[in-house]
């Protein structure tokens, strides 16, 4: 086991393991097709590897073309063969079937949970200071026009939240207000789920646009009472710079 | 040493395919977090007539229900928080002609005022699930709403595009007929696939179509209707498609998948031993 194909057999196998389950104890897990990536890169490293020079590429390929050749096998090795024959037409019969057979999955939806803002609402300061009549005040309006949906521990699970698709956003998710500043708070409240530009999916959102109902001024203390119930801080422009 | 460089090139592509196979056959990732819930309502297809009138026919006990969760509808004024209907159980079928879908949910009272309804995006247009609800940065299109009450007895076929659009159309082509029993509604509506109605959603097997959902409870409470108008449990958008016919020209692409692989094994084992000998 120490020629070149065996190194790079022992190489992949180590590659998958790690991906497949040593990372997701440290971080999310990795996507199929993103493993598939990262282990078609390393063969295709390895191969690179071993045709730099023809004396080793004959050591990688050599031991597959006995293999195949069926170059002095005898038992097990012999049934291999056979079986590497016809499973090789059976899997690329497999593939062309599940590619050709109508799916139960309606498409795929990428929809962006974070789009650019229009203009006018760029950069927009919160007018009103920080105070805790403010932030008091806005904790109330959240409480009476925003937790229904997104929950009264600011977490997207108030009880209207079951059954909408795409669900109410969880503040306290680092993902959602965190990322964000006031002024593009300001504009999703304000102009709602239709206000929304096409890569979003307007027509899926369940925000309503509440300029309709409520002053900016309220707008704006609901945006204080959100960051301070949820306990983030908006992202401001010196961060950025 | 150019014939044995064609026939590690051709190893290599067997190498790249085998893996290929390999990984989406045993590597496909796990479902998405609350996987179990429906996002299609599936239309199936049956040779037979369609069970249009009875909620309670037994062909529906053989057909795999969809299910939906409802919330209270809350995009505009004169909402609720707190809702009658929680979800809905959905089954669907079709004969290449006309359609049937049915909606089973819990309601603990058999009230007149109680109602059903579905909704429908009509033509390429997206539409809000608010009733075509007016969209600020694209141009949206409108709504088919099947609306069923039980006092009424029978279905509205509906249009709506923006808030307080919705008006019974002039061509009614919906039937409902709607049934009570032990704190659960079966109502069944049915519609040919196609109308030739531009204000009706067209219904062709294999197209995905979107469609939500909307219920009243029309229980009398302090003599009052506990639901109405825009006081309703809802759903989001989901997917409905009819299941087309079955498409057998795919096996024939199989068996060719399979014959040409073969036929690459056999060349590549005839120019490797052909390379062993020279």
């Amino acid at each position: 086991m120490k020629g070149p194909l065996a190194k790079t057999v022992i190489l992949l196998v180590g590659m998958y393991v790690f991906l497949k389950f040593i990372l997701p104890l440290f971080t999310a897990p990795l996507p199929a097709s993103l493993i598939f990536l990262y282990l078609a890169l390393t063969l295709a490293s390895a191969m690179i590897f071993y045709t730099m020079s023809g004396g080793s590429l004959d050591e990688f390929m050599g031991p597959i073309g006995r293999f195949l050749t069926g170059t002095g096998q005898t038992g097990i090795a012999g049934t291999a063969r056979i079986l590497v024959f016809v499973l090789f037409p059976l899997l690329v019969g497999w593939q062309t079937y599940t590619r050709l057979a109508p799916s139960d999955m309606p498409p795929a939806e990428n929809r962006t949970i974070h789009p650019a803002p229009p203009g006018e609402f760029v950069g927009l300061a919160n007018p009103y200071e920080r105070t805790q009549d403010n932030i008091m005040m806005g904790k109330g309006l959240y409480a009476a026009f925003c937790s229904p949906c997104h929950g009264a521990n600011f977490d997207g699970k108030g009880p209207a939240a079951v059954g909408f698709n795409p669900p109410p956003a969880n503040f306290g998710d680092p993902g959602t207000i965190a990322q964000l500043q006031e002024s593009y708070l300001f504009w999703r409240i304000k102009k709602g789920g239709v206000g929304l530009p096409v890569e979003a999916m307007p027509w899926k959102s369940a925000m309503p646009r509440w300029e309709v109902e409520l002053p900016d001024e309220w707008i704006w203390k609901i945006i204080m009472g959100e960051y301070d119930g949820a306990g983030q801080s908006p992202r401001t422009w010196e961060e950025e710079e | 040493m150019g014939y044995k460089k064609n026939c590690y090139v051709a190893l290599g592509l067997i190498l790249v395919v085998t893996g290929v196979g390999a990984s989406c056959v045993f590597a496909s990732d796990p479902p998405p977090e609350g996987g179990a819930e429906s996002v299609a309502v599936r239309l199936h297809l049956t040779d037979d007539a369609i069970s249009a009138d009875d909620p309670n026919a037994p062909v529906w006990d053989t057909i795999q229900p969809a299910e939906f969760k409802l919330a209270p509808q809350v995009h505009w004024p004169d909402r609720i928080q707190e809702v009658t209907v929680k979800s809905v159980k959905v089954r669907g079928m079709h004969n290449g002609r006309d359609m049937a879908i049915l909606l089973e949910y819990a309601d603990p009272t058999e009230d007149a005022a109680d109602a059903a309804a579905i909704e429908f995006m009509v033509g390429d247009k997206m539409a809000h699930f608010a009733h075509g609800q007016e969209m600020l940065q694209v141009e949206g299109g409108a709504v088919n709403i099947w609306y069923w009450k039980k006092e009424h007895g029978k279905a509205t076929d509906m249009s709506a595009k923006g808030f307080k659009t919705i008006r019974a159309q002039e061509n009614q082509n919906v039937s409902a007929t709607g049934a009570w029993q032990a704190g659960t509604w079966r109502v069944v509506f049915s519609r040919p696939l196609q109308t030739g109605d531009e204000h009706d959603v067209q219904i062709t097997p294999g197209e995905w179509r979107n469609l939500a959902f909307a219920f009243w409870d029309g229980e009398i409470v302090d003599g009052a209707v506990r639901e109405q108008g825009s006081q309703k449990a809802v759903s989001s958008w989901w997917y409905v498609r009819a299941e087309p016919p079955p498409d057998n020209s795919m096996y024939g692409y199989v068996v060719l998948g399979i014959a040409l692989a073969a036929g690459f094994e056999f060349f590549l084992l005839r120019r490797i031993r052909r390379g062993n000998e020279s």
